[in-house]
């Protein structure tokens, strides 16, 4: 009998254990899937469910505040997908917060990620509609990816040409990878280089030597380094220079002008300088002429005889050595 | 032509005994509301059946969640997934293989068992004895046997589930350096009522089967004491069968109600 007794006793104890075991475990599933404990159901309109499930979770900046109740398709592009989130949570979450769709991992089951809004807009309640951020789908990653390729292997060809031109020794680049000679003058430049700035490093010491002995205060070089009205007056004189080389330069155009117009124009000085005939004509005339001057002269000679005009003629020359006389007595 | 008329015989056979099986259980399912109720024997039986193999399933739990955490690790590393471990090691303890390990080792130590007891009752004619004396033999040894697995089986595979996944949970604790916290975090992360209901239900089924199986060839025992042996050895091979039909028929009726 006693032994019935320990057998029922340790049964009970079994049976017992055995239940709790389930409810606990019951309890625990039903417990993350928010079965128990407040909740309120909230809604996000998707393009693309991207495969969730009833059942899935819903995290609210990574941490898991409720599950996915009831995906519902309105149309064609629109799927509502509900949510019942823990209550103790509403007042963290706003009213512009973003749901999107992600998955937990790589290969993980989907999830509704739910991300903090700007923090100005009103706490969320019950029955309220997200707003939805529907992510790129693989297919469209797929996409991208394919033009990136296309891109990477015309990027590839091309490198493959400029790194063979390069090793042909074409081009600059090519040239100076393979040229040695021209490896050898490049060196000789630097090392010329190197000469001339060690030169040029001992010009500015010599230099450094003749500032410092230069009188700033009292010399030409002074004035002009220190002197603001000189400085003033050398702007001016360099304004006039350049107005004068202005004037220079037009008053060449002009004469360019008129050379032009010479060279190619039918005026005198044309003739003159281009047509010969005219020359030997204008040569006769002036024999001529000196001929003819020299018949006047005779023929005014012979009026100075002449009775008529001889009494002109001395009124003349006694006015011109009355003048001499003057200028004699003025000169000391 | 031989070899057909055995083949025939052989389905004849076979057809039979799964109508003397169902008629069997008919009988269980007429006489199980009937009073008088044999509590005090339903207790020594659910003592017996649940008690008596809890050390045969911890073992056996224990083992399998440590093994297949063992082998599934090189796998899931490989992957780059084992992470996923709990997950994993979770579901499948609690859907399948808690369930139908806890049921084969409950076939071979309860079905044999009931199938030798009643088989060497039957051919000592202590049943016909019961019989005679006005107590309902059916009763008192078929329906609480059937009665204690079908209540009992369940419960094993809860507790087996756990040892199996305190298995588990060990080796990712020594080898991956995951906690136990995080371990059942994650496992019952994973797991959703679409997992336990119907690996729940599912246990009742194969209790009752066990213990149907075990009383029907024990209760039905005949050709002497070799007739005993025979009892216990194809009760057992029966009853494992059985649990696997069951268990494919659980598979697609939960596929329907849940959506696997």
């Amino acid at each position: 009998m006693a032994k019935t007794k320990l057998e029922n006793l340790k049964l009970g104890i079994f049976v017992v254990l055995g239940t709790a075991l389930l409810v606990v475990a019951t309890y625990l599933i039903g417990n993350r899937q928010n079965m128990f404990g407040k909740t309120i159901p909230i809604s996000a309109i998707f393009k693309n469910a991207n495969g969730l499930q009833n059942g899935n979770n819903v995290r609210f900046s990574g941490i898991k505040v409720g599950t996915v109740n009831k995906i519902e398709m309105i149309n064609d592009t629109t799927i509502r997908v509900h949510m019942i989130i823990e209550e103790k949570v509403k007042n963290h979450i706003k009213k512009d917060a973003v749901a999107t769709i992600g998955s937990d991992g790589l290969v993980g089951s989907m999830l509704i990620n739910i991300v903090p809004g700007e923090g100005k807009s009103a706490h969320i309640e019950l029955g309220d509609e997200l707003q939805s951020f529907s992510r790129v789908a693989t297919q469209d990653m797929l996409n991208t990816l394919n033009q990136t390729n296309e891109n990477a292997a015309l990027l590839t060809q091309d490198l493959l040409k400029v790194t063979r031109s390069l090793t042909q020794g074409k081009g600059t680049f090519g040239r100076l990878l393979n040229d040695s000679l021209m490896a050898k003058d490049l060196h000789q430049t630097i090392a010329n280089l190197k000469h001339t700035s060690s030169e040029a490093n001992k010009m500015i010491v010599q230099i450094n030597q003749i500032v410092k002995q230069l009188d700033f205060e009292n010399s030409a070089t002074g004035v002009l380094l220190k002197d603001s009205i000189s400085g003033n007056k050398m702007r001016n004189v360099i304004s006039h220079l350049e107005n004068s080389s202005l004037e220079i330069e037009k008053m060449s155009m002009n004469l360019n002008a008129v050379i032009g117009d010479i060279k190619t124009g039918k005026g005198a000085i044309n003739y003159l300088a281009t047509d010969t005939v005219l020359v030997r004509q204008l040569e006769t005339s002036m024999e001529n002429v000196t001929e003819g001057v020299k018949n006047f002269n005779e023929v005014t000679e012979a009026l100075k005889h002449n009775f008529l005009t001889r009494r002109y003629f001395k009124k003349k020359e006694k006015e011109k050595k009355m003048e001499l006389e003057k200028i004699d007595e003025q000169t000391p | 032509m031989g070899n057909t008329s055995t083949l025939f015989k052989g389905m004849k056979e076979f057809f039979m005994e799964i109508g003397d099986l169902s008629h069997f259980a008919a009988r269980f399912f007429k006489e199980v509301l009937k009073p008088p109720f044999e509590f005090k024997e339903l207790m020594r039986q659910c003592y017996q059946m649940g008690n008596r193999s809890l050390t045969l399933v911890t073992v056996t739990g224990f083992i399998i969640g440590l093994v297949l955490t063992l082998q599934s690790r090189p796998t899931l590393i490989q992957f780059g997934a084992v992470s996923w471990m709990p997950n994993m090691v979770g579901i499948s303890i609690v859907r399948e293989i808690g369930p139908v390990i806890t049921a084969l080792i409950c076939a071979g130590r309860i079905a044999s068992g009931i199938g030798a007891e009643l088989g060497s009752m039957r051919v000592t004619e202590q049943i016909d004895a019961m019989e005679v004396s006005g107590t309902n033999p059916f009763k008192y040894l078929v329906i609480t046997r059937i009665m204690a697995t079908t209540l009992m089986l369940p419960i094993l595979v809860i507790y087996g589930d756990l040892v199996a996944l305190y298995g588990s949970a060990l080796v990712e604790n020594l080898k991956g350096g995951v906690s136990f916290q995080l371990y059942f975090n994650t496992v019952f992360d994973a797991l959703s009522f679409s997992d336990l209901v119907p690996a729940t239900i599912k246990s009742f089924f194969f209790g009752f089967a066990i213990g149907l199986v075990g009383c029907y060839k024990g209760y039905y025992s005949k050709k002497g004491t070799a007739g005993v042996g025979v009892a216990a050895n194809t009760a057992v091979v029966m009853a494992s069968l059985l649990l696997f039909v069951i268990d494919f028929i659980a598979v697609f009726i939960s596929d329907i109600f849940y959506e696997l």
